[in-house]
């Protein structure tokens, strides 16, 4: 497995995080409280696969096609161009007709991944799912056979899903769990405060089949997209969001009071 | 001076593929923000419920508009489970025309005029 074809993300130093890339057909998870920058990660990962000939889907609920326009632009990424060139589609929509579509033999997505040859997706954001159904269970039985209709059709996606709370950990919805579980990597965004400067911090937390850099990183949002730097050095608990000196703890644990 | 001579006199100088646009589509406002929201968002497909939520509107009042472009070609109602789902034509030609009106209507005097048809119909 470690040795599978790899499907890059473009963003540099996380591909050398995920050992090369994403694992082919599968369901990526990248989350984060808003402005951490997953929906630029993912508009990279698919621009990143027009520019290797692996044309991509959008498909977003509720943000605006022109929203990505604008937001690609600005990064110099020219998703009219590539949509003229057949390389993007961005579908707007909403989880239930998708859903009900992807369930068709001939539905519309499916017809125009097959037309396009789409190898990439981007599903921004799948914290819509939550309003489909109560129980967790059946919303966890939803998600499954959604992601697993996107993989029969040979796709590896990104799936977004915001994070309410901008710094640290805290309580989730209801999708939280379900999610992290069907999904074949787990890449966390996070804020942290450290000497009262808000720093960007990233991980992986899991890729299934396959070794993953374990370290918490920072990354920073340029003209050029996310880019992936160095890791935390000397400091402990980055994903609170309030990371203290390794010393202060060492001092902490260790001297008698 | 009869209603549709002064239409036509107003109308003269207008691009005739244009003017056959503005004639076959274009009678209401809802319409005139339909078509401008499925030219910036080409690949949408959706509720009628969620297209009139993304356009702002009521859900009734764009049911009615969006059955009725979809009459007249230039969307598609597909069902999908037990909704209706509303989607523009891929077809080249169709696209090309909403283009031209939608560039059309940066013209001030252009718009002018079509709100004359609108208020007219």
């Amino acid at each position: 497995m470690q040795n599978a074809k790899r499907v890059a993300t473009g963003v540099p130093g996380l591909d050398a995080m995920l050992n090369g890339g994403f694992l082919p057909r599968t369901a990526n998870l990248v989350e984060g409280a808003p402005g951490t920058g997953k929906s630029t990660l993912g508009m990279q990962y698919i621009y990143e696969g027009a520019r290797r000939d692996e044309p991509g889907i959008i498909l977003t609920f509720e943000e605006f096609p022109e929203q990505y326009y604008r937001d690609a632009a600005a990064f110099g990424w020219d998703f009219r161009e590539l949509e003229r060139q057949n390389k993007l589609k961005i579908i707007m929509s909403s989880p239930e007709v998708t859903k009900a579509d992807l369930e068709n033999v001939e539905g519309t997505i499916q017809n125009l991944i097959t037309e396009m040859g789409a190898q990439r997706m981007l599903i921004d954001s799948i914290t819509h799912f939550e309003g489909l159904r109560q129980d967790p269970m059946e919303l966890r039985k939803l998600m499954y056979s959604y992601l697993n209709a996107l993989k029969r059709q040979d796709l590896t996606i990104i799936l977004t899903r915001e994070s309410a709370h901008l710094f640290g950990e805290g309580i989730e919805g209801q999708l939280d769990a379900s999610i992290q579980f069907l999904a074949d990597t787990y890449v966390m965004l996070r804020y942290v405060e450290i000497e009262s400067v808000v720093q960007r911090a990233i991980v992986v937390l899991k890729m299934r089949g396959s070794a993953h850099d374990n370290t918490i990183r920072r990354y920073e949002i340029n003209t050029q997209g996310l880019k992936v730097l160095q890791p935390f050095e000397g400091q402990e608990g980055v994903l609170s969001g309030a990371p203290t000196r390794m010393s202060d703890s060492f001092i902490k644990a260790f001297v008698r009071r | 001076m009869r209603r549709e001579d002064l239409t036509a006199r107003v109308m003269k100088d207008m691009d005739p593929e244009l003017f056959d646009f503005v004639t076959t589509y274009v009678d209401s406002f809802i319409k005139w923000d339909l078509l401008r929201f499925f030219h910036e968002n080409p690949h949408t497909m959706d509720t009628s419920e969620n297209i009139a939520r993304y356009a702002g509107r009521t859900a009734e009042d764009v049911q009615k508009e969006l059955q009725a472009l979809a009459r007249q070609g230039l969307l598609v109602e597909t069902p999908v489970e037990n909704m209706r789902v509303y989607m523009l034509k891929a077809d080249p030609a169709v696209r090309m025309r909403l283009q031209k009106f939608v560039e059309a209507t940066q013209d001030r005097e252009f718009r002018r005029k079509v709100i004359y048809h609108m208020v007219r119909h």
